[in-house]
């Protein structure tokens, strides 16, 4: 089903390549959910273990960037082979920023247990951060399977991220005027907002970047009936990534 | 001569034609044995027809025993995917050859399109990822979080080894199972707990009576809060056996005959006494209704605890101003309701739910504002237990501020007339 290169190494390669964005992706998403662990169970304990995975999910993301140069300036790659290598190095920045962002959360949530406000409405943070972790696994799902059909409801997901972050902050803003003493953990708990709402649309760059390797076309910036209209038509490239078809 | 001439060219034409005629045969087996499943088999006479008819039933054997193993193939897979187990059968590369619909359901795996796809660019849980690649058969534990986010399922996978350098993994749920044994640990570290607590006191005022020379009004009063602390031992360890009973006795028949009548007068009399000794005469309006109009059939015992654990937690919590008001009645459904009023604190939704567990508290602040000797905790867990021995269910409204209504209801078979 796909063409293989005249180079199996090559193929290997790529393989490879695409195993480790994966498995930085693995981290990124066990830091999510970690983080989220953090803020529903108020810990310290797991909050300080996210800030510690930080320094994996960076130590990755150059160990594949290194990775990604030599297969370049080896392999001079054309066409859907271009775009794989492009694709992963889009999707690497945006993992590693996924991963700040949990940090960031985790950071967070210390400062909010040292404040030590508790009426505040986090039930509400917690329904959203899953939703963006979930998008962040989806997004890393389309791109293992290259499916974009995933990859376009990726793009609908996030923007019900977009709509409860401001549903989120329109509420913040009543505690605050409410109660004047809690508006440093209100401030602490928009930053997390802001982070959730920014990792799911990390995801969202994902799944362009999927889109864009099968399908060869831009839809960054779009809107998404836009989106989807420009990829109807294009035939699915034949590519690689490890997965072998059984007859 | 001539003749032999003749006869010759004869045998010539003869062996021509006969050879031609062997050729279109060969054709047409030819044609007809590229795809002997949907092309008709050629007429033909001698050796050809013969050839073909053999070839036919070879073929025709060959075709049954396919068919045979791929349905027994079938069977199996489909005996594999009702397992209750994941199963996930891998490459040598780590390739997912087979999973079964477990596997795909806690993986949000697609068996079709996901085979030859690597496992770990799925499943991509670090701990999952590191333990694939060493070498070790040592199980694994992790946990999952498909189909629903908040629910997340613990598993353990184990590994073994099959055929050339391929190997199954077994995904079996220990979500029940860890469970039960927090809930296991929790239980003992409450029970040492509330054991504890009298203990460390009575140990105190020992001490203090051996070491110290006190009069003899401050021994009296040291000795009385020690009777305190043995009472609360007592009643908690009669409730720890009542519940012990209950999970371990047979359901209760449907012969016993309870009269209601007389039942809920002691436990009035009891929510009275209870009530005068812990704020004097007349602070609490107590209305128990004492004549229901019909009976119950279950044990006598039980839902006497039952109904005065309701009915003592109502004069606890509501204080010197409560109104407690208690009755029985018809439920429209010809089953009947045990129902206690009482405008206390009343009790946020957070905690209705966990209401029942054993040694749960709203908080433990609440506890100290609970007039006299504190509850073991296990009072509305023995009452849930009761109600759902009978059949029935207990039922809590409540809200903060509003006071609490708590409802024992029961189902018509155990309905008797008066």
């Amino acid at each position: 089903m796909t063409e293989k290169h005249l180079s199996s190494q090559f193929d290997s390669e790529l393989a490879n390549l695409s195993s480790h964005l994966l498995a930085m992706g693995g981290l990124v998403e066990s830091q999510l959910r970690q983080a989220l662990m953090a803020l529903t169970d108020q810990s310290d304990e797991i909050a300080e273990a996210v800030m510690a995975g930080e320094l994996r999910v960076n130590a990755m993301e150059i160990a594949i960037d290194e990775e990604l140069t030599r297969i370049i300036a080896r392999r001079q790659p054309a066409a859907v082979d271009l775009r794989l290598l492009l694709s992963v190095a889009r999707v690497t920045a945006n993992l590693e920023r996924a991963g700040d962002e949990a940090a960031k959360i985790a950071r967070m949530v210390r400062s909010i247990m040292s404040a030590g406000s508790s009426s505040l409405p986090l039930s509400d943070l917690r329904l959203a951060c899953d939703l963006a972790a979930e998008l962040i696994a989806k997004s890393l799902d389309a791109f293992a399977r290259l499916d974009t059909a995933t990859a376009i409801t990726i793009l609908k997901d996030d923007i019900a991220v977009d709509r409860e972050f401001d549903g989120f902050v329109r509420k913040l803003v009543t505690y605050m005027m409410e109660d004047p003493r809690t508006i440093s953990a209100s401030l602490s708990l928009l930053f997390i907002a802001k982070a959730i709402e920014r990792i799911g649309d990390h995801a969202k760059n994902i799944a362009e970047s999927v889109i864009y390797v099968v399908k060869g076309a831009d839809v960054r910036h779009r809107s998404l009936t836009e989106a989807e209209a420009e990829i109807a038509d294009i035939a699915d490239a034949r590519i690689d990534i490890g997965q072998v078809h059984y007859e | 001569m001539k003749l032999l001439v003749v006869l010759l060219a004869l045998l010539l034409v003869f062996c021509v034609t006969l050879l031609l005629v062997n050729r279109w045969y060969a054709r047409r087996f030819m044609r007809w044995i590229t795809d002997p499943a949907t092309n008709p088999m050629p007429e033909m006479p001698a050796a050809w027809g013969l050839a073909a008819a053999y070839t036919r039933r070879a073929l025709g054997r060959e075709q049954a025993l396919a068919n045979e193993s791929a349905a027994r193939l079938d069977t199996l897979l489909a005996a594999l995917d009702v397992l209750p187990a994941g199963i996930v059968l891998l490459d040598n590369e780590g390739r997912i050859l087979f999973c079964n619909a477990v596997a795909a359901s806690h993986f949000e795996l697609d068996p079709a399109r996901d085979r030859g796809q690597h496992i770990v660019h799925l499943v991509r849980d670090p701990a999952f990822v590191a333990w694939c690649e060493q070498v070790s058969n040592a199980p694994l534990e992790l946990t999952c979080h498909a189909d629903a986010p908040a629910k997340s399922i613990r598993l353990v996978a184990q590994r073994q080894p099959y055929g050339d350098d391929c190997s199954l993994l077994l995904f079996t749920d220990v979500t029940a199972q860890r469970q039960t044994e927090a809930m296991r640990r929790d239980f003992v570290a409450n029970v040492s707990h509330e054991i504890r607590t009298p203990l460390t006191v009575l140990a105190g005022f020992v001490e203090t009576l051996q070491s110290l020379d006190l009069s003899h009004d401050e021994q009296a009063r040291y000795l009385g809060l020690m009777a305190q602390q043995t009472v609360r031992m007592q009643s908690l360890v009669a409730d720890l056996l009542t519940l012990s009973r209950l999970e371990g006795s047979p359901l209760p028949g449907m012969n016993e005959r309870v009269n209601l009548h007389e039942l809920t007068t002691q436990c009035a009399a009891e929510a009275h006494t209870l009530s005068m000794l812990l704020y004097g005469a007349d602070a609490q309006q107590i209305e128990i209704e004492t004549a229901p109009g019909f009976d119950l059939a279950g044990s006598s015992a039980e839902l006497r605890s039952a109904m005065s654990n309701l009915l003592a937690n109502a004069v606890r919590y509501s204080g010197s101003k409560g109104k407690i008001s208690a009755r029985w009645s018809r439920e429209s459904n010809h089953g009947a309701r045990f129902e206690v009023i009482d405008n206390g604190p009343g009790i946020a939704p957070e905690h209705l739910l966990r209401l029942t567990e054993r040694f749960y508290r709203v908080d433990r602040s609440r506890t100290r504002h609970a007039q006299g000797e504190d509850g073991t905790g296990l009072g509305l867990s023995i009452t849930r237990h009761v109600t759902e021995r009978h059949g029935g269910t207990l039922q809590i409204v409540s809200a903060p501020g509003q006071g609490s209504r708590f409802m024992l209801i029961f189902p018509q078979a155990r309905v008797l007339a008066e």
